[in-house]
Order: C-alpha cells, then sequence, then structure tokens
C-alpha cells in the first residue's frame, strides 16, 4: 500500500471513530447539541470580532483598531491553549490502536501530527479574526495585508497546537508537568499585567505588523518554531506510544491495606474498601482525585495571598468549586468505572444500592477536606463559617443527589488504569458539571441580595440538610430507575467496555 | 434448583442469538452446553442471569432454598442471586484487588464467616497452585489462566445451588482443566447444585456431564442424556473430529 492511500485510510478511520463515538452514535440528541454549541460559540465570535473592530476603531486615538487587538495576542493564545485540553486529543492517544499494525509508527506519528496541525481546529478562530480584520485591516489596508494578518495568526495557532500537545503528552506521564505551561503562561501574564505598562504589547503589535506586511522574517521565525515543537512532538509521543503498548506494571503491589476498620461496616463496609482502593490502584481514577485537591490548594493560596478573588461572587464561587470538585469529578461519571466489573456487581443481590451508599458516604467525607483547606481564609476573614457551612450541606445534600442522578443514565465505561485515553465524559456529564457550578451561586447571591449576608448561605444549609435526611429514600429511588434501565446501561458499558 | 426456560428468544439485529422454545434444566444436572462460536452459548448463559434482556420469554428458577420453596423470574427479582454463583468473562472481576481482597469481598457479601472462608481456600489450595493465595499482585496483572481460576472460585465460594460457568477450561493448563473437572463433579455430587457450563471442549464436556445440549444458531438441536457418556460418540461425528 502507497503512503497515500494508507494516510487516506487513516484518515477515513478517523472520520469513522468520530462518528461512530459510542456516546454519539445512539444519540442524536447529543449531536444536535454539539452542532448547536459549535455554531453558537462560532456566532458569538463573529459578534466580538465586529464588535471589537468597530469599537476599538472609535475608541484608542491614533491607535489602529488592529494593533490594539494584537496587543492582546497572548491571552487569545492563552485561551487557545487551555480550551485545547476540552476538545484536543494527543497523536499519542489516536495512534495507539495502530501500534501494533505493520504501520510505521513514524509514518503514523506524522501522519497525526501533520493532521494536528492543519486541524479545522485551528481555524475556528477565525469566526472572529476574520470579521475583526475585514473590518479593520482589508477596508484600509487591502486584502494582502488583511491575508497575511490572518496567516500569521493561523501560524501561531498552529505553534500553540502543538505546545500544546507537548504539554498534554508531558501531563499524561506526570501530572506534575501542568506547571510547565502554568509557569510560562503565569510569566506571560506577569509581564502583561504586573508592570503599569504592558510589556509585551509593542513586540506582539510589531509582530503582526510584520505579518500584514508580508515581512519575510516573521514568518520564517514563526516556521522554524513549528518545526521545533513538531519535531520534539513527534520525539515524545512516539516514546509514549512504545511505553505504552510495552508497559508493565509493577506485579507486586506495596499496599494492601486491609482498611479492617471498616469491617464494622458489613457489606457496606466493603464497598467503602472499594471507593478507597479504587482511587489508590488506578492512574486514571487517582489522578483526578489529586487534581481536584491540587485546584482546591491552587484556589486556596491564591485567595490567601492575593487579592485577585476579592470580590463577593469570586469568593462565594471559589468555596462551592472546592466543595465540589472531588465529587463533580467522580460522580458526574458514577458508574462508568464501575462498568468495567458491571457484570460482578449485578450479580450479587442490590450490590448496586450498597455501592450507592458507599458512594455517597466516601463523598461525603470527602467533604472535610475543602474546610480543612480553607481555614486560613476564615481566620483571616476572607470566606465566612457561613459561606462554608452553606456549601458544605448543600453539596452533600442538593448538589450530590444531583450528580448521583447521572448513575441511572452513564453507561459508558471509563478506562481506569490507563495513561493514555481517548475516552472523556460525554457532552451531558460537561452539561451537568456546569449546572452544580452555577445555580448554587445564582442562588445564594439572589437570597443574599434579597435578604443580606448570612441568609443566602442558612437557605443552602436548610437546603443540603433536607438532602442529607432524606439521602436513604432519593438513593434508593436512583437504585430502582438504574435498575429499570440496568439492561440498556450493561449494554453500553459492555460495547463501551472494549471499544 | 430447577432452571426452566420458555419461549426465551433473543436477537441482535438480523441474528437470531437464542431460541429456545422449552428447556428443563433439573435439580442436580451438570448440563453441558456445546457448540459452535456463534451458537448463543454465552448468550443463554447471559439472559439466565438477566445480565442481558430477552426480546420475550421467561427465566424461571425454582425449588427449596433454605427451607422456602421457591419460584422466580430472574428478570422480576434479585432473589436468586443469593444461590447462583457464576463467571463468565473478565466483567465479573474486580481486577484492582489482589485475589485475597476479591475472595474476602465476595465472602462478605455473601454472608461467608472468615472460617467458612478459610476452609473454602484449603479446599482449593490444590486448584491455586500457590499462585493466587498470599500473593501481593493485582488481579490485573495475573496470567489469563490465573483470572480465570479467581473468576471460578469466586462462583463457587457462596456454595450455590446454581452454579453457571462459560467456558471454564479456557486459559487453564492441563492439570488445572483436570483439577476443575474434578471439583465440579465432586461439587455437583456433595451439593446436588445445578450445574452449567459451556465448553469448546468436547472431551472435558463429556466427561463431567450428566446431560449435554447441543446448540446451533441459537437453537437447540440435539438433548442428549450423558449419564453413560453416550454423547462422546454423536458430538465426534456431529463436529466431524474423527474425520
Amino acid at each position: 500500500m502507497t503512503s497515500y492511500k494508507l494516510y487516506k485510510l487513516i484518515r477515513h478511520n478517523a472520520c469513522l471513530q468520530e462518528e461512530r463515538h459510542p456516546m454519539l452514535d445512539k444519540n442524536r440528541f447529543m449531536k444536535l447539541l454539539m452542532g448547536f454549541m459549535w455554531l453558537y460559540y462560532a456566532a458569538i465570535l463573529l459578534f466580538m470580532g465586529v464588535g471589537m473592530a468597530v469599537g476599538m476603531k472609535h475608541s484608542y486615538n491614533g491607535v489602529a483598531a488592529f494593533h490594539v487587538f494584537d496587543g492582546g495576542l497572548p491571552c487569545l493564545l492563552l485561551v487557545d491553549f487551555w480550551c485545547r485540553f476540552i476538545l484536543q486529543e494527543t497523536p499519542a492517544q489516536r495512534a495507539q490502536p495502530y501500534a501494533l499494525l505493520p504501520i510505521r509508527r513514524s509514518f503514523l506519528m506524522h501522519t497525526y501530527l501533520i493532521r494536528s496541525g492543519l486541524a479545522w481546529g485551528n481555524l475556528y478562530w477565525w469566526f472572529l479574526l476574520v470579521p475583526f480584520g475585514l473590518i479593520s485591516i482589508a477596508v484600509p489596508l487591502g486584502w494582502g495585508a488583511f491575508i497575511g494578518w490572518l496567516f500569521g495568526w493561523w501560524l501561531l495557532c498552529i505553534a500553540n497546537g502543538f505546545f500544546y500537545l507537548f504539554c498534554r503528552a508531558l501531563i499524561l506521564k506526570h501530572l506534575a508537568w501542568v506547571l510547565l505551561p502554568v509557569a510560562i503562561h503565569g510569566a506571560l501574564l506577569a509581564i502583561m499585567f504586573v508592570p503599569d505598562k504592558n510589556m509585551l504589547d509593542m513586540p506582539c503589535t510589531l509582530l503582526m505588523y510584520d505579518f500584514l506586511q508580508w515581512k519575510f522574517l516573521p514568518f520564517l521565525c514563526t516556521g522554524i518554531l513549528i518545526a521545533l515543537l513538531y519535531l520534539a512532538n513527534f520525539r515524545l509521543q512516539t516514546g509514549m506510544v512504545h511505553a505504552e503498548i510495552g508497559k508493565k506494571e509493577d506485579v507486586k503491589i506495596k499496599d494492601t491495606t486491609r482498611l479492617n476498620f471498616l469491617n464494622r461496616y458489613g457489606k457496606l463496609g466493603e464497598y467503602l474498601k472499594l471507593e478507597v482502593k479504587q482511587r489508590m490502584r488506578n492512574k486514571t481514577v487517582r489522578m483526578s482525585f489529586l487534581v481536584g485537591i491540587g485546584i482546591m490548594i491552587m484556589f486556596s493560596a491564591i485567595m490567601y495571598f492575593s487579592d485577585v478573588y476579592d470580590n463577593s461572587y469570586m469568593r462565594s464561587f471559589i468555596c462551592l468549586y472546592d466543595y465540589i470538585i472531588l465529587g463533580m469529578t467522580t460522580l458526574v461519571t458514577i458508574m462508568c468505572y464501575e462498568g468495567n466489573y458491571i457484570d460482578g456487581l449485578m450479580s450479587r443481590r442490590e450490590s448496586i444500592l450498597q455501592l450507592l451508599h458507599a458512594k455517597y458516604y466516601f463523598n461525603v467525607l470527602l467533604l472535610f477536606i475543602p474546610p480543612v483547606l480553607m481555614l486560613p481564609l476564615m481566620v483571616i476573614g476572607k470566606m465566612s463559617v457561613w459561606m462554608n457551612a452553606g456549601y458544605f450541606f448543600f453539596t452533600a445534600g442538593v448538589l450530590y443527589p444531583l450528580l448521583f442522578q447521572m448513575a441511572a443514565y452513564n453507561d459508558n465505561t471509563l478506562p481506569m488504569n490507563a495513561k493514555i485515553t481517548n475516552k472523556q465524559g460525554n457532552t451531558s456529564q460537561q452539561i451537568l458539571s456546569m449546572l452544580v457550578l452555577f445555580i448554587p451561586v445564582g442562588l445564594e447571591r439572589v437570597v443574599t441580595l434579597m435578604l443580606g449576608e448570612p441568609w443566602g448561605y442558612v437557605l443552602l444549609a436548610l437546603l443540603g440538610l433536607a438532602g442529607i435526611a432524606t439521602h436513604r429514600y432519593w438513593i434508593r429511588n436512583v437504585y430502582k430507575r438504574f435498575m429499570a434501565r440496568r439492561h440498556k446501561n450493561m449494554e453500553g458499558f459492555r460495547a463501551s467496555r472494549n471499544s | 434448583m430447577e432452571i426452566k426456560i420458555k419461549d426465551l428468544k433473543k436477537t441482535f439485529g438480523e441474528k437470531v442469538a437464542v431460541d429456545v422454545p422449552e428447556l428443563t434444566i433439573h435439580s442436580g444436572e451438570l448440563l453441558g452446553l456445546v457448540g459452535n462460536n456463534g451458537a448463543g452459548k454465552s448468550t443463554l448463559f447471559r439472559l439466565i442471569l438477566d445480565l442481558i434482556k430477552a426480546d420475550c420469554g421467561s427465566v424461571r428458577m425454582a425449588g427449596k432454598f433454605k427451607d422456602s420453596d421457591i419460584d422466580v423470574n430472574v428478570a422480576e427479582t434479585e432473589d436468586w442471586k443469593d444461590w447462583t454463583g457464576a463467571f463468565v468473562d473478565e466483567g465479573f472481576l474486580i481486577d484492582y484487588l489482589t485475589p485475597d481482597e476479591y475472595f474476602q469481598f465476595i465472602a462478605r457479601l455473601t454472608d461467608t464467616s472468615d472460617e467458612q472462608l478459610q476452609d473454602f481456600l484449603a479446599r482449593y489450595r490444590h486448584f491455586m497452585a500457590g499462585e493466587l493465595e498470599g500473593q501481593k499482585k493485582l488481579i490485573r496483572t495475573l496470567s489469563a489462566g490465573n483470572k480465570q481460576k479467581v473468576g471460578i472460585m469466586a462462583a463457587m465460594l457462596l456454595r450455590p445451588q446454581v452454579l453457571i460457568l462459560d467456558e471454564p477450561f479456557n486459559f487453564l493448563d492441563p492439570s488445572s482443566q483436570n483439577a476443575i473437572k474434578h471439583l465440579l463433579q465432586k461439587y455437583n455430587e456433595e451439593t446436588g447444585s445445578t450445574i452449567l457450563v459451556s465448553s469448546h471442549n468436547l472431551q472435558h464436556t463429556v466427561d463431567i456431564s450428566t446431560r449435554i445440549v447441543l446448540l446451533e444458531d441459537g437453537r437447540i438441536i440435539h438433548d442428549i442424556n450423558n449419564k453413560d457418556r453416550q454423547a462422546q460418540t454423536f458430538l465426534e461425528d456431529y463436529f466431524e473430529i474423527n474425520e
């Protein structure tokens, strides 16, 4: 088979993979919703592009709108970088299924890297850039300048994409690598916002102006940057596929924690042990837990040492975020890890009911971590005890029940122990995550505006206490609905387990 | 415990996976299920275990359990899980536990005391061949054969009145295949339990089964009494083993 034919075949398979994703294949609504979201954000960018072109034209005396816009280049690239975590897989993730086939791995990796570079996703910002450029560049300076400027932006997006792929691959190797983009972006933001004058404004403006004028040097430099990032990715990602294929888990485990103190709780205790061991012994589950703890510490530290979040809305939001983050990362995909051994669970009487109870108690216990981390903030008065109590009880009694509803509907197995995985939560899970993040703060804000400071939190606490008091009832209700859908869910778990 | 299947049908698209108008597996029978790939053996087991939904028909279990007369439809209640043990594939194993932890987990769920568990492990020590007990290895790191052993033992741990094993001889070394044959026969004789075993290994199936059902395209095409191993010649002819 010629290289071109092979490339076409891989490309065809990649398209099929997207079309036949287990979650989209059987859910027409999800397909429509994703299409709608795509159009929605495109429309927002279009409006922003037009709005900024018109607004900047009149707001900055003597300075062209595109110069002002280009000064913010790092911000756009930062947003582009972090958005990619939701949407873009690494070539190593994509190439893994082919790794044992008689295809040269270097060819595979080149194919996926080139596809990543030329992906339509790198053009998504054009919804913002094209209307802006048409008004502020094409009209006064002509089409050549507009195309040069747009081409420059595209090259920077490609370089940014390759930098993301490099960081993402390192993060998959070890979570600590997240500090690399955090440090670089933190430094960029510091250079932009800490001094009185944005020190990156002029260099960015000049770079984009050179693109606009079709000067050779900036194109050459960007091309070299892309080539270097491409090569770095090629080496790193190829190595990762090798490592994943040849991986040998440590056969002997170090911890054989018996957790005997849980024996007194009988069958429930056994399921609690499962919850603990699931987090301790599976890389994917452990990483999501550690990321949650890391985010909590980061927010607490930022609030303690700076005044960035010193307004009542942000304090309230961060307090909620700290309480819900651990539950959100695991409960929104509740039962998805259990999909790996669902047949075994389903062959025991009421095991799912016991499991749901164990999950609830375990996650309530985790709620004691945030107040410990936020204690210094309560001591210095940046957060009130009422706020903490409100969100503690509201999370345990309202948000958890909301997240537990997913137990009846989730039917996609997630791998527990793979470093390289292209399986993420589905869109409905992501939407629910958004709901639990924003509804409580909105509710608290409305009540606080109407009744004053502690009453919003008092209401949250009361609602939460009601949910906690009735937890046996609503857990059984979730269990009954799970059992009613058990065949459909088990079919989904089995189908996605090996897909 | 008797298993009564009536008008049971399951299709996947156009393909008929199982179509059994009537089948009664009597209490104490050791039934061997044979058939070529895609015959519907695993699907039939999954239907009996309520792991997939039948298009129509029913699976009932009837008999005595703890001195009570019982007759239940497996799709309508979970009662049958108290007297049924099964191992179909790795989807039954919690692979981030060690074998010891997994046995303990199953023991606690089935109200088996620690002493009973130790007795059980002692009886199966030969079968485990020193590779499961006391090992600080997670199930996912075990060989396919050892995973198979863990699954089979966990299914037998609650001393079920109905035992269902899909391809129990797969992945096992010859010694372990012989060991499991003897264990199943002994268990059947001692407890009078109803045992269902599917296998591609005709010799082993004929050796242990009191009755053999031949399944093709989801349908039972022969139901053979094998008390005197009379199924052997028939099956060898059917599968053209000696040609």
